[in-house]
């Protein structure tokens, strides 16, 4: 699963970073599974200013497309797939 | 006016002072106090962590195949929690790279499913770019606790 949310922006270009500076972590892949039947496996994400769930979409799983995978795992707090907003923690299906 | 009789004073006396004699029924003994019963249900063992193993590889049991805290700079790393306990069961992994006093967050992910039984559940990281050497840690909590049941500093390089 591509990384996403609140992880730290991208060092500009490829610069080293210097020794107060941390690196970056933003192309972090990441994962999980279970022994337990049934078990889901998501990322939050919390979303920022100018956000939709099709941008989010695209950023995670690579197509805008899919933005109803995320609407599907969130309908507990969207009511409207049009309506987030910054601040709000999402849950981000896993790659299937 | 008609006198009383010397047997008949005596009988009375008789009857009142057998009365003064007999011992008063006593009140039926109060019910025993209501008898309580200890549940001999017992309460399902509450979710928890009991260990989380490193390494950089998993077999299909989700257990990590050989125990490290030491990576290279492309592994994948894995933990692998094991959990105990039943119920809805919701584990989050966030990983940090720690540098003196900072930490910068790696990547956080979470897991839920339904426990009725020990279970073994990974996590796993990977960076296409290679990871910075350095310390890093993961920390594994439970539900929506802020501090975590369980913390594994490892090192990459």
């Amino acid at each position: 699963m591509v990384a996403t949310g609140d992880k730290n922006p991208a060092a500009p270009g490829n610069k080293k970073p210097a020794d107060d500076e941390m690196p970056d972590f933003s192309d972090v892949q990441s994962g999980a599974s279970s022994t337990a039947p049934a078990a889901q496996a998501f990322e939050t994400y919390v979303v920022v200013k100018g956000d939709t769930l099709s941008k989010i979409a695209k950023r995670v799983y690579g197509s805008a497309n899919s933005w109803q995978k995320i609407f599907e795992a969130n309908t507990d707090v969207l009511k409207d797939p049009n309506k987030i907003f910054p601040g709000q923690k999402l849950k981000i299906p896993a790659k299937s | 006016m008609k006198r009383i009789g010397p047997s008949l004073i005596a009988a009375t006396l008789v009857v009142a002072l057998g009365g003064i004699g007999c011992k008063k029924s006593e009140p039926p003994p109060p019910p025993p106090p209501p008898t309580t019963t200890t549940p001999t249900t017992t309460l399902p063992a509450a979710f928890g962590v009991s260990a989380v193993t490193l390494g950089n590889a998993i077999g299909a049991d989700k257990k990590v195949t050989a125990a490290s805290e030491t990576f290279g700079v492309n592994d994948t790393i894995y933990a692998s929690v094991d959990t105990a306990g039943a119920g809805h069961a919701r584990l989050r992994a966030l990983w940090s790279f720690v540098k003196g006093e900072k930490t910068a967050k790696v990547d956080e992910t979470t897991i839920e499913f339904e426990s009725a039984a020990p279970t073994v559940s990974e996590f796993h990281i990977s960076k296409p770019g290679g990871w910075p050497k350095g310390d890093y840690k993961v920390e594994i909590f439970v539900g929506d606790a802020t501090t975590p049941a369980m913390t594994k500093a490892f090192k990459v390089g």
